[in-house]
């Protein structure tokens, strides 16, 4: 397998960044694997692919504030992207095996580098309820089955997407608080956040660059084939959806 | 262990096809196998009534907790009936994928096409039960 390690110097728009991880998606389907360790500016709020974003958030108080919007190719629910370390793996779908030995390949990876760092990052066991719907509220609401966890608080949300021979999983890494910014823009009553950040269970602010630098190095280590590095992604691609307005707002 | 009856046919793409009463016309679905794989459905994107797809064709996308995902026609044809029970609860895909859970009803343009899926013993062969 050959893999391109792609370690972000410039932090980009929700656009440009939904936009590349798609690319990324695009180019596994014919045959590579992508790690992109990456960063949003402005601050970004993201719904998922099938979140009923109209009616669950505020749109005239998410315009008053002048936040950043678009929507993820893949599912799940909103996250707001600020300080934290955003990771992409993109490769074809028999790389690590199963859809869940997927999701379980990737997050043992990154609890695996986390811990390195000193966070006690744990794989949170399958819960005994159902999930909850679409309309519930924030990513960081609740952690479920397999999602990585400081006790019983979510640290990492991720979500999965599958196209044709390949797949993109990609998710939010907390450098630091601030998911309640979902509940603000929120239409009526919000679930509460479950979340935990590094700067909370590591009781400093953590450098971007050496969450990052530890995360690439356990990859490299731990996922075989070839690697080479690049500090930029490929260009965005020119007019697609992640720009369009009626995809942001579809539902 | 998941559930593959012996009276279905399968894609490798995890779809299991039953024959409807009516003569010509398939119910799809996807297999326990697969909503095992893919955790708590929380969303279904199906196609209208009268849509026509083509063998393999994407006629849908499914989101789970663990993932979206495509869905792919066993055959060509026609949706002729989809199922409106998943928009209240996409979980019937969960639990009871061959029944409660089906998705749509295909009137199949060509049957032959149906004669390169996979029999049950192939398909528990595929996951590697």
């Amino acid at each position: 397998m050959q893999w391109t390690l792609i370690l972000e110097d410039d932090a980009r728009c929700g656009r440009d960044n939904m936009s590349i991880d798609h690319g990324l998606l695009q180019a596994a389907r014919t045959g590579g694997g992508f790690l992109r360790l990456y960063r949003w500016n402005p601050p970004c709020l993201s719904f998922g692919r099938n979140e009923p974003a109209k009616t669950r958030y505020d749109g005239d108080r998410i315009r008053s504030l002048g936040l950043d919007t678009v929507r993820r190719p893949t599912g799940g629910r909103a996250v707001w992207h600020d300080r934290e370390l955003t990771y992409a793996v993109a490769a074809p779908i028999d790389t690590f095996g199963s859809l869940q030995q997927t999701y379980a390949a990737i997050h043992h990876l990154l609890a695996a580098a986390l811990r390195r760092l000193g966070v006690p990052a744990s794989i949170a066991p399958r819960p005994s309820e159902r999930a909850p719907r679409l309309g519930s509220g924030a990513c960081f609401a609740a952690p479920m089955g397999g999602e990585i966890v400081v006790g019983e608080r979510k640290l990492v949300g991720s979500a999965q997407l599958r196209e044709g021979d390949a797949f993109l999983q990609h998710g939010s890494v907390l450098m630091e608080e601030g998911q309640d910014m979902v509940a603000r823009i929120t239409s009526g009553l919000s679930s509460p956040i479950a979340a935990t950040s590094l700067s909370e269970v590591l009781q400093r602010p953590p450098d971007y660059q050496d969450v990052a630098r530890v995360i690439a190095t356990e990859a490299e280590r731990c996922w075989k084939g070839s690697w080479t590095r690049q500090t930029r992604s490929p260009d965005a691609a020119v007019g697609d959806k992640f720009g369009d307005s009626c995809w942001t707002w579809r539902r | 262990m998941s559930s593959i009856p012996d009276d279905l046919q399968y894609t490798e793409e995890h779809e299991y096809v039953k024959s409807d009463t009516e003569d010509g016309v398939i119910i799809i679905g996807i297999t326990d196998y697969a909503q095992g794989e893919l955790g708590d459905v929380v969303y279904l994107d199906l196609p209208a009534v009268g849509t026509e797809v083509k063998r393999m064709d994407v006629f849908g996308t499914i989101e789970a907790v663990k993932a979206v995902s495509e869905l792919f026609s066993p055959a060509g044809g026609e949706v002729v009936e989809v199922n409106q029970a998943l928009d209240a609860d996409p979980s019937l895909v969960n639990t009871d994928p061959y029944e409660e859970g089906w998705m749509i009803k295909l009137r199949v343009g060509n049957a032959a096409e149906l004669e390169q899926l996979l029999s049950a013993s192939d398909y528990a062969q595929h996951v590697g039960e």
